[in-house]
């Protein structure tokens, strides 16, 4: 029952997002006219941001499987982030921007249904008897690109989520519990869970294969 | 260790997350034992291999333009939107024939409504501000981290006893500081162990109390001559924390036991170390 929970969290998310909406409006108010602060604000924005494009992109686009809904993902967690830039204080640009990537994207998510839909993901095509393969016979396709994508695209979002945080961003625990909003305690047990779902899919395309 | 429990940790000895006594834990382990040696051998290049294998989808051209030319259509409508309430604000007595009228609202009423919001903007500033990470924050981290490895590795103790007079000698040789060991029985906080760590890269002892099921992670190291002495409470994700310290140490006791219990914990340690 993660996904239910999930749903409820980003919606709650996005409750306190608007919030930070409201309050750039209105600090913006007392600085109007001033275009040249607020180009200088899109100029930091703009450096500070703009270099995780390809983090934030990658992110959305293992999320929502579809590089059309990534793009558009993309540009409004630039817009959020945009908005609500005044109120970051932090250090690691590149965890707040994936935050709000993921966020936006489990809205999207949510919106099509797509997270109860890979919710139904598991025994009936995983459970085809594929415990005949050795590790080491999963090892030995585990470098066909193809194999592996194709194995990865058929997890549940919250495992594509933290396997592309992990071993595509390189990110440490802590940083992948800081974005997802879980304790360092469930971030390693949810981990090692997605890597041997993500064994299983692979022996079940290659037994597919063969 | 045995196997069970070194497969428990292997993803994340894999991923260098576990302090690196548990770690050394396991490389022993894994020395001795052909069976799990194989298993994570497998399982590293496995992982290894997701990264290699799986496409890094980079964002395409167009999208970075795309992004750029949005935010400028967003700063360009802000002024739309604000514009004619804030000159009113601003220069009302030049421009009279807008003040009595704006959106059907008179002025005042929208200096009001501009008051009240912007009291709401420095009440919602505030709070992230002062949740912001400081130092003691970052430390609040460093130091839930390593309260949850403690328990997650099962590595609460390198010298498991209730007696004061065993942790304290065998704390002595490991470190060059003589922290203070008391047990609190009689006071309901058992002594569990002791037990080195890392913190802020230092070397650190820890000290474990029970309170009925539940831990207490007591962190000690020599303090600063101009650390503040001041006591700091700090609740959160579900754990609470309490910073005090004396003359000679920093004290950080971490646990999700409540905030009272901890208070009492802290007296009680307080009241028995100052007889020493």
């Amino acid at each position: 029952m993660a996904f239910p929970l999930k749903a409820e969290h980003a919606s709650e998310t996005e409750d306190s997002e608007s919030d930070q909406k409201t309050v750039k409006f209105v600090v913006v108010k007392k600085r109007e006219e001033d275009l040249p602060r607020e180009q200088l604000d899109i100029t930091s924005f703009e450096a500070m941001m703009l270099p995780h494009l390809d983090a934030a992109h990658n992110l959305a686009r293992w999320l929502l499987r579809n590089e059309e809904d990534a793009q558009d993902v993309v540009q409004e967690a630039y817009l959020r982030a945009f908005k609500a830039f005044r109120g970051f204080h932090g250090s690691n640009g590149r965890a707040w921007l994936l935050t709000i990537v993921r966020n936006t994207s489990y809205t999207l998510l949510k919106k099509n249904h797509t997270v109860d839909l890979t919710t139904t993901f598991d025994e009936e095509i995983h459970a085809s008897g594929q415990e005949s393969l050795t590790p080491a016979a999963i090892l030995e396709n585990s470098e066909d690109a193809k194999l592996m994508t194709d194995a990865m695209d058929e997890l549940p979002a919250e495992f594509r989520e933290i396997l592309s945080l992990r071993h595509q961003e390189g990110l440490s625990y802590k940083e992948i519990s800081d974005i997802t909003h879980i304790p360092l305690g469930t971030v390693m047990s949810r981990l090692a869970r997605a890597r041997a779902k993500l064994k299983e899919c692979l022996a079940a395309h290659i037994g597919k294969e063969k | 260790m045995n196997c069970e429990e070194s497969m428990k940790l292997m993803d994340a000895y894999l991923d260098g997350e576990l302090d690196p006594i548990t770690s050394q834990t396991i490389e022993r382990h894994l020395r001795d034992c052909p069976n799990c040696d194989e298993v994570y051998e497998t399982h590293g290049s496995l992982i290894r291999a997701i990264g290699n294998a799986t496409p890094y989808y980079r964002a395409p051209a167009g999208l970075r333009e795309r992004i750029q030319s949005s935010l400028r259509e967003e700063v360009a409508e802000r002024p739309r939107r604000t514009f004619t309430r804030d000159a009113q604000l601003l220069v009302p007595r030049e421009q009279p024939e807008r003040r009595t009228v704006l959106f059907g609202t008179p002025w005042n009423w929208m200096g009001l409504a501009a008051a009240v919001l912007l009291a709401a903007v420095v009440a919602l500033n505030l709070v992230p501000r002062l949740q912001r990470p400081g130092a003691d924050q970052f430390l609040a981290t460093q130091l839930i981290a390593n309260h949850v490895r403690s328990l997650m590795a099962n590595h609460l103790t390198d010298v498991a006893s209730s007696d004061q007079h065993t942790v304290k000698p065998w704390l002595d040789t490991k470190v060059d500081f003589a922290p203070p060991v008391v047990d609190l029985s009689s006071e309901g906080f058992p002594l569990v162990g002791g037990r080195l760590d890392y913190l802020d890269q230092r070397p650190v002892v820890a000290l474990i109390y029970q309170r009925r099921k539940h831990f207490i992670n007591l962190f000690v190291w020599p303090a600063e001559s101009n650390a503040s002495r001041a006591m700091n409470a700090i609740s959160r994700q579900g754990y609470q924390l309490l910073h005090w310290a004396d003359s000679d140490f920093n004290y950080w006791a971490v646990s999700d036991v409540n905030a009272n219990d901890l208070q009492t914990f802290k007296q009680q340690f307080e009241g028995q170390t100052s007889h020493h």
